[in-house]
C-alpha cells in the first residue's frame, strides 16, 4: 500500500539515498528505524498489541473473566442480524457526512478571518478556541437548553424568521441528529482552526505579494495561493475529522445517550455498552472491527485521491 | 519552482507590515470583519458564560426551568469552598504533572519519528506508517480492556506510568507532524546532506527549527487532551491522591444527584491554566517563520 | 504489508491474549489466606464518598468494633463505577470487598463466578429480618449481603397543600393522585409556575410503579399490556401540564432535588434515598421546604401499599486475600449495629426492627407525622426489575422505549407494542 501524500512542494524523485546500492539502503533503513524507535515501542507494546488483541477476541466469546471461547463468525452473525447495529451504524454515517464538512469550513474559515493583523485579534482566537476546553457538562447543558423546544432562543429566533413549525431538535427522532451535528462543529472547528492557522504561517508572505503585484484579486489568491499551499493542511484535517466523527462519543454520551430511543445511538457507544458495560467483550470487539474497517476504507480512499490530485 | 537560495529560517517575532492575505486599509471593511468576529465571539461564548454563572450559584438553582442567566445571589463562597471541599491543589497538580510529561514526550518522539517517516527513505516504512494510521481508527473502547489487563499484569495500574505510556507514544502526534514535514521541501534536507550534515543534524538544525508551529500546535493539542482527559484517568487512576482535576470535578456527583454548582466552579477554575498556555502558545504558531528563505 | 509482519502482528495478538487468560485465571489461584493473625488491612470498593457519607459511617463503627481490622476505601466515582469495577475485576483486582451498585450488575459478576460464596451469612442472619436478600438468590446461592433497602414513598410539600386547602395525599389512589396534581399546579407569591407533581426521567417512574402493582406483571416476560394504565396517567399529567415535561426534564439535565427543594413541584414520587438529601439540604439552609412522606398511591386497594425498590448490598471479591475478615465486615454491615450507624445520617438499612425505625424518625429534621411513619413501613416492597442474565438488554430496550414514549415521538400503545416486539426478538429469542 503507498501512502504519499505528498504536497506540491515535495519532489518526486527520493531524497536521501537516491541511487541507492545495497549498504546505503540498509543504513538507511538503520537510520529510518532509529528515529521511529522510541515512538514505535511505547506504541507497538500499548496499541498495537491491544488492537490486535482486540481484534482476535472479535471471533470468541469472553466475559472477561472465564478463558475466552473461539466461536468463529458467531459474533457477526449476531451483528449483521440486529436492527441495533445498523440503526447505529447508519446515525454514525449520518452524523460524519453533517460534522466533517461543516467543520472543514467553519475551521478553515475561521482561521482565514483570524489570521490578520487586526487589534485584539487574540482574544477572538482564544474565544474560538473556547468552546473545545469548555467542560463537556456544560456544553450538553447550555445547547440543551438553546435548542429547548418551547422556550430555547434557537426556535424563538425561527419563529421570529416566520417558520411556523420549528423543530423539536434533542427530542425529536428527526432532528436530535442535525442538533448533535451543530454543536459538534461548534465544539470542534476551534481545534481544527488551531491547525490551519499554523498551516497559513508556512505560505510565504512573497507568494501574495507577487500575486498582488500580478493584480490577483482577493479571491483569486485564496483560490490559487492559499488553497493549494494549505492542501497538505486540509488533507490532515480532513483525515483527522473523518476519523474522528466514526469514533463519536463523549458529545454524544452527554448530550442524547444516544435518544430520542436510538435516533442518535452510534457505533463507539454501542461499543462501550456490549463491552464495557454489558460485558460481552467477543461481541463488542466484532463491532470494532466493522468499525475500523469502514474507516480504513474511507481513509484509504481519501489517501487515494489526494494522491491522483498531486499528479 | 523551488530553488534553494539560502536553506535558512529567519525567525522574527514581528511579522512584516503585510503578513496576511487581504489588506486591511479598508476602515469600513475592517469595521465589518469586527462586528463580524465579535458575533461569532460573542455566540461561541455561550456555554461558558452558563458555566461562570452556574458557578455562582446554590446547588438546587442550578438546574432552573426557565433558565437563570444572572444568579439570584452570588454565590461567591464557592470559589474559597472549593479548596476545602475536594483536594484541588493536589488534583491540580497532578494533572499539570500528567500533562507536562505526555505533551514532552509526545512531541519529542513525535517528531523524531515523524521524521523517521517523511525524510528518510527505508524500506516498511510505509507499512508501518499505515499501521500508526490505522490504529488512530480504532475507538479506544474496543481495546480498553486488553490494554488494562496488560497494565495490570505489569503492575503499572494506579501509577501514573501507566497514563504516561498510554499517552505518550500516541500515533495522532506522529500523523501530525508528519504531514507538516512533507510540507518542508527535501531539497534542503539534500542541501544539508551535502554539506556534511547527519540526518540526526539535519532533524535538529533544520527540521526542528521550521516546523514551530507544528510542534506548537502539537504541544497545545496534547496538554488540553490530558488536561480533560476522564476515562484514562478514571479507569486507571484509583487512589484519592493520584486523582486528576477532572476526577475531582466527578466527585461531586453522586448515586442519585450532583452537586453541580461545584463541578462549574472546578470547570472554570480548570479551564484557568489551558488559557494561560493557549495565549502564551499563539505567539509560536502565528510567529511569522515559516520557509521564508524559499523563492517561489 | 508482507508475511513477516503478519506473523509478527499474530505473536504480538496470542501473546496478549495469553496475557488475558492469565488475567482470568488469578480467581482460581490457591488460597493462602491460612489464619489471619495481627492487623489487616481491608479494602473496600466503594463510589463518591464525599456524597454518599454512611460509608465512611459504616467504616467508623466497623474500625470501633474491631480494632485488629482497618478499612481502605477504594472510592470510584458512581457516575461509572459498574464499568470500573468490571475492569478491574477483569484485571485480577484484589480488592477486598465490592459494594454491588445494581441487582443487574451483582448477576453478572455472580453468575461469571467473581464473588465469594456467602450463603452462611444470609441464612444464619442474627438480628431478625433482612429486607431484600430475594434479589440475591441465585439457585439457593447467595454470593452478596443487602445492608440498605431502599424503597420508593410520595414526597409532598406541606405549605403548598395548606395553601391550596387540601389534605395531605394519605393513601391515594393515582386518579386522586392525578386530581391533587391538577388542583396544586398553579404559580407561586413570586409569580414562579409550581407543578402539581414532578416525575423524575427514569423509565422505573412508570414500569416499576406498574410492574409492582399488578398481579402477575414482570417486566422481563416480554408482554406489557400491564404498563398502558400507567403510562396514560403520566403521559397525560405532562400534557395538561400538571407536570414538568419530560423532554424539558430530560434536555435540561433537571434535578429532582431541585424541583422540590425550590417548591416548584407540590408532589413528588422518589426513592427513601432521598431524605438524607433533604434533611442535609434543610441541615445547611439551602432549602426551607416543609415535607413530609406519604404511601406510593395504589390502583385502587389503598389499604394494601405496594410499592417498588431495591437493595444495595456488599460482597466479597473472590481474589481477595482477606476473605475471612472480609465477611465478617459483610456480617457486620448488615446487622443492628450496622444498621444503627447508617440509620443515624438518614439512610434505610436492610434490617427492619422496630428499634431502628424508632431511632430513625428521632433524626434531627424528620417529620414526625403518623402518614409518614406509615409511610415507611410499605406492606410489599417489590424488586424494580428482577435480575437475571438478561435484565440488561431487556433494561436497554425499555429504557430507549421510555424515552420515545415520554418526549411523543410514540403514542402509548405503540411503544408498548415496540417494547413487546424487540425484547421477543432481540433478547426472549
Amino acid at each position: 500500500m503507498a501512502i504519499t501524500a505528498a504536497p506540491p512542494t515535495a519532489p518526486t524523485a527520493t531524497s536521501a539515498g537516491s541511487g541507492t546500492t545495497g549498504r546505503q539502503s540498509r543504513r538507511n533503513t538503520l537510520i529510518g528505524i532509529s528515529f521511529i524507535l522510541p515512538n514505535f515501542l511505547g506504541f507497538a507494546l500499548l496499541t498495537l498489541v491491544p488492537v490486535v488483541a482486540a481484534f482476535g477476541l472479535a471471533f470468541m466469546e469472553w466475559d472477561s473473566y472465564n478463558p475466552a471461547e473461539f466461536v468463529g463468525l458467531d459474533n457477526f452473525q449476531k451483528m449483521f442480524g440486529n436492527d441495533t447495529f445498523w440503526i447505529a451504524l447508519r446515525n454514525t454515517l449520518y452524523y460524519g457526512i453533517g460534522h466533517v464538512p461543516l467543520t472543514l469550513l467553519c475551521s478553515l474559515g475561521l482561521a482565514l478571518v483570524l489570521n490578520r493583523k487586526l487589534r485584539g485579534v487574540r482574544f477572538f482566537r482564544t474565544a474560538a478556541f473556547f468552546p473545545y476546553v469548555t467542560s463537556m457538562v456544560a456544553v450538553a447543558v447550555v445547547w440543551n437548553m438553546l435548542f429547548n423546544p418551547t422556550m430555547g432562543p434557537v426556535n424563538q429566533l425561527l419563529t421570529t424568521l416566520g417558520v411556523a413549525n420549528p423543530p423539536g431538535w434533542t427530542s425529536s427522532t428527526d432532528w436530535a441528529m442535525p442538533a448533535v451535528i451543530i454543536t459538534s462543529v461548534w465544539r470542534d472547528m476551534g481545534y481544527y482552526m488551531i491547525l490551519f492557522l499554523a498551516g497559513l504561517q508556512t505560505i510565504p508572505v512573497e507568494y501574495y505579494e507577487a500575486a498582488r503585484v500580478d493584480g490577483a484579486n482577493a479571491w483569486q489568491r485564496f483560490w490559487h495561493i492559499t488553497l493549494p499551499t494549505l492542501r497538505p493542511t486540509t488533507f490532515l484535517v480532513l483525515i483527522l475529522l473523518t476519523v474522528g466523527s466514526f469514533k463519536v462519543f463523549d458529545l454524544i454520551v452527554v448530550m442524547t445517550d444516544g435518544g430520542p430511543g436510538r435516533a442518535t445511538l452510534v457505533l463507539s457507544q454501542l461499543i462501550y455498552r456490549e463491552g464495557i458495560a454489558q460485558g460481552e467483550f467477543g461481541y463488542a470487539s466484532a463491532i470494532s472491527l466493522v468499525l475500523f474497517v469502514i474507516v480504513l476504507l474511507v481513509t484509504v480512499l481519501q489517501f487515494r485521491l489526494g494522491e491522483r490530485k498531486d499528479r | 519552482m523551488s530553488v534553494v537560495e539560502a536553506p535558512i529560517a529567519t525567525v522574527s517575532l514581528d511579522p512584516p507590515d503585510v503578513p496576511s492575505p487581504g489588506p486591511e486599509r479598508h476602515p469600513v471593511r475592517t469595521a465589518v470583519m469586527y462586528v463580524l468576529i465579535t458575533v461569532i465571539a460573542l455566540g461561541v461564548l455561550v456555554p461558558f458564560v452558563w458555566m461562570v454563572s452556574s458557578s455562582l450559584k446554590n446547588n438546587n438553582e442550578v438546574f432552573t426551568v426557565p433558565t437563570q442567566w444572572i444568579p439570584r445571589d452570588f454565590q461567591w463562597h464557592n470559589y474559597v469552598d472549593i479548596w476545602s471541599r475536594i483536594p484541588m491543589t493536589t488534583y491540580l497538580r497532578n494533572s499539570l504533572f500528567l500533562s507536562l510529561v505526555i505533551t514532552f514526550l509526545q512531541v519529542l518522539t513525535g517528531s523524531f519519528a515523524a521524521y523517521g517517516f517523511s525524510k528518510v527513505r527505508w524500506r516498511g516504512r510505509d507499512a508501518l506508517f499505515v499501521a500508526y494510521i490505522a490504529t488512530i481508527a480504532v475507538p479506544w473502547q474496543a481495546y480498553m480492556v486488553p490494554q488494562y489487563v496488560m497494565l495490570q499484569k505489569a503492575g503499572l495500574v494506579n501509577t501514573f506510568w501507566s497514563l504516561i505510556l498510554l499517552q505518550a507514544f500516541g500515533a495522532f502526534g506522529v500523523f501530525l507532524l508528519r504531514q507538516y514535514y512533507l510540507t518542508i521541501p527535501d531539497e534542503l534536507c539534500e542541501a544539508a546532506r551535502i554539506d556534511g550534515l547527519s540526518e540526526y543534524g539535519i532533524y535538529r538544525r533544520i527540521i526542528l527549527p521550521l516546523s514551530k508551529p507544528a510542534l506548537a500546535s502539537l504541544a497545545l493539542l496534547t496538554f488540553v487532551a490530558t488536561w480533560n482527559d476522564y476515562m484514562g484517568p478514571f479507569i486507571y487512576l484509583t487512589s484519592n491522591e493520584l486523582w486528576t482535576v477532572q476526577l475531582g470535578l466527578k466527585s461531586f456527583v453522586g448515586l442519585f444527584d450532583g452537586d453541580y454548582a461545584m463541578i462549574m466552579t472546578g470547570s472554570v477554575i480548570s479551564v484557568v491554566p489551558i488559557l494561560v498556555i493557549f495565549l502564551l502558545g499563539q505567539k509560536y504558531f502565528i510567529q511569522g517563520i515559516a520557509t521564508s528563505g524559499l523563492k517561489g | 504489508m508482507n508475511r513477516k509482519a503478519l506473523a509478527a502482528i499474530g505473536a504480538a495478538a496470542a501473546l496478549s491474549l495469553t496475557l488475558a487468560a492469565c488475567g482470568s485465571s488469578s480467581g482460581d489461584a490457591p488460597e493462602d489466606e491460612a489464619t489471619e493473625s495481627g492487623p489487616v488491612e481491608l479494602s473496600v470498593a466503594v463510589w463518591s464518598m464525599d456524597q454518599t457519607p454512611e460509608f465512611q459511617a459504616l467504616f467508623d463503627a466497623f474500625e470501633a468494633a474491631y480494632p485488629d481490622i482497618t478499612i481502605k476505601p477504594v472510592d470510584i466515582l458512581a457516575d461509572d463505577y459498574p464499568e470500573k469495577v468490571t475492569t478491574m475485576l477483569a484485571g485480577g483486582d484484589t480488592t477486598d470487598v465490592l459494594t454491588m451498585k445494581t441487582l443487574t450488575d451483582y448477576s453478572r459478576y455472580a453468575g461469571r463466578g467473581q464473588l465469594e460464596d456467602v450463603t452462611d451469612l444470609v441464612t444464619d442472619y442474627p438480628d431478625g429480618k433482612l429486607a431484600g436478600t430475594d434479589g440475591y438468590d441465585q439457585d439457593g446461592k447467595f454470593f452478596a449481603v443487602p445492608y440498605r433497602q431502599d424503597f420508593w414513598v410520595l414526597y409532598y410539600n406541606k405549605t403548598l397543600f395548606d395553601a391550596a386547602g387540601l389534605d395531605y395525599p394519605d393513601h391515594v389512589t393515582w386518579d386522586e393522585y392525578a386530581d391533587l396534581a391538577q388542583k396544586l399546579t398553579g404559580t407561586d407569591a413570586a409569580g414562579q409556575k409550581v407543578y402539581g407533581t414532578y416525575n423524575h426521567i427514569w423509565r422505573s417512574v412508570t414500569q416499576a410503579a406498574a410492574q409492582a402493582q399488578n398481579e402477575g406483571a414482570d417486566l422481563l416476560s416480554g408482554d406489557y399490556g400491564f404498563l398502558k394504565d400507567q403510562y396514560d396517567l403520566n403521559v397525560g399529567l405532562q400534557k395538561d401540564g400538571y407536570a414538568l415535561d419530560y423532554s424539558t426534564a430530560k434536555t435540561q439535565q433537571v434535578s429532582y432535588r431541585t424541583m422540590f427543594e425550590t417548591q416548584a413541584t407540590a408532589m413528588m414520587p422518589m426513592g427513601t434515598w432521598y431524605i438524607s438529601g433533604i434533611l442535609q439540604a434543610k441541615k445547611d439552609g439551602k432549602s426551607t421546604v416543609e415535607w413530609g412522606i406519604a404511601p406510593m398511591p395504589q390502583v385502587d386497594d389503598v389499604d394494601q401499599t405496594t410499592t417498588f425498590g431495591g437493595p444495595t448490598a456488599f460482597a466479597v471479591n473472590k481474589a481477595s486475600k482477606h476473605k475471612d475478615a472480609a465477611k465478617t465486615f459483610l456480617a457486620f454491615a448488615a446487622s443492628l449495629e450496622g444498621a444503627k450507624a447508617i440509620s443515624a445520617i438518614g439512610v434505610v438499612p436492610a434490617l427492619q426492627s422496630d428499634d431502628v425505625t424508632a431511632a430513625y424518625f428521632a433524626l434531627d429534621g424528620m417529620p414526625t407525622d403518623e402518614l409518614s411513619k406509615e409511610a415507611f413501613a410499605p406492606d410489599d416492597v417489590a424488586l424494580e426489575i428482577a435480575p437475571s442474565d438478561i435484565t440488561a438488554d431487556v433494561d436497554v430496550i425499555l429504557n430507549e422505549e421510555h424515552d420515545l414514549i415520554m418526549v411523543g415521538e410514540k403514542s402509548v400503545d405503540q411503544g408498548i407494542a415496540d417494547m413487546e416486539s424487540r425484547v421477543k426478538q432481540d433478547v426472549l429469542d
